[in-house]
């Protein structure tokens, strides 16, 4: 019995030595402690009204983070559905829409809500550059009475 | 007896193995069914995973990420091979206990997440089907644990 738990605790560390190792020498390695998460930038958040004129210019997308369930039960009227989750998925169908230029607006719901930083991060690592995110976006938007609407994707 | 701890260890290690893969390689299956992989190791979906579960202290997510599908791997393959079989049904079984708690920190904290189980090949979100699956997954490797013996200790065993 002691042998299988030394063999245990053997297998744990050569494992856990093996992925250090493999993580160290990879390319793609990433930080051995979790960087803490960054601190909002200003020019990275839309404000409210930048976010309304854009909406009412009809020249900008706005891409809701949020799960397809929290967007079928109300989002900005005219977004698009892009889940952060499943960006995969869902961007292949979008991309053909998007030139690099599109000014592009994220938002997901509630001040904590990391979605639509982290999907403005995405599209521009992808070179989306035009690319903000409006912080609280579903509460600030519909608690100001702007146009919402209800159901799947169009 | 034989046959049945045969094709436990199998499936189980074989899940292992395929998880451990998935995870470390970043296998991700494209709407149209093409399979996309790292060529080189590339945590940074499952770091993403792990930390998204809020487990604290979240500046070690990223450790965690880095060294858990290479102890899968391991154990895995071992179960497989059939080499410290035991002590790899040792290993599977306290890491399905840390899966288990992880996925009833986030049912229990309401988190919307990825449940990264075999890491961004599968979409499922983490809920009470996560949580079953890990449970039977949980009972193989028990019972491994249980029923294998290693050799040598066998042989002590008979030995007078």
């Amino acid at each position: 019995m002691r042998r299988t738990y030394q063999r245990a605790l053997a297998i744990v560390f050569v494992g856990a030595a093996l992925g250090l190792g493999a993580n160290a020498v990879s390319p793609r390695r990433i930080p051995f402690l979790t960087p803490p998460p960054e601190p909002p930038k200003a020019q990275d958040m839309a404000a409210l009204e930048d976010a309304e004129a854009l909406w009412k210019n009809g020249t900008g997308f706005f891409f809701d983070a949020r799960s397809p369930a929290d967007y079928a039960a109300g989002h900005i009227a005219g977004a698009i559905s892009l889940p952060m989750e499943e960006f995969d998925d869902h961007f292949s169908l979008i991309a053909p829409m998007l030139t690099p230029d599109a000014p592009i607006i994220a938002y997901c719901d509630g001040q904590e809500c990391d979605l639509s930083r982290r999907l403005m991060v995405r599209l521009r690592e992808l070179g989306y550059h035009n690319v903000r995110h409006l912080v609280n976006g579903w509460t600030a938007w519909h608690t100001a009475g702007l146009l919402t609407h209800t159901g799947g994707q169009p | 007896m034989k046959w049945i701890n045969l094709i436990l260890r199998l499936i189980l290690g074989g899940i292992f193995l395929a998880s451990a893969v998935a995870k470390i390689w970043n296998v991700q299956v494209n709407i149209d069914y093409r399979v996309q992989f790292s060529h080189v190791p590339d945590l940074a979906t499952f770091a993403q995973n792990v930390t998204n579960y809020h487990v604290p202290p979240r500046s070690l997510a990223n450790l965690v990420a880095i060294t858990l599908p290479w102890i899968e791997l391991l154990a895995g393959g071992l179960l497989v091979c059939g080499i410290w079989k035991r002590a790899s049904a040792v290993v599977i079984t306290a890491l399905m206990i840390v899966f288990l708690a992880a996925i009833g920190w986030a049912l229990a904290h309401g988190y919307d997440i990825r449940c990264g189980c075999f890491g961004t090949v599968d979409a499922r979100k983490v809920g009470v089907m996560a949580l079953a699956e890990d449970g039977l997954l949980l009972a193989m490797a028990v019972w491994l644990a249980w029923c294998l013996e290693d050799k040598p200790q066998q042989a002590t065993e008979t030995n007078p």
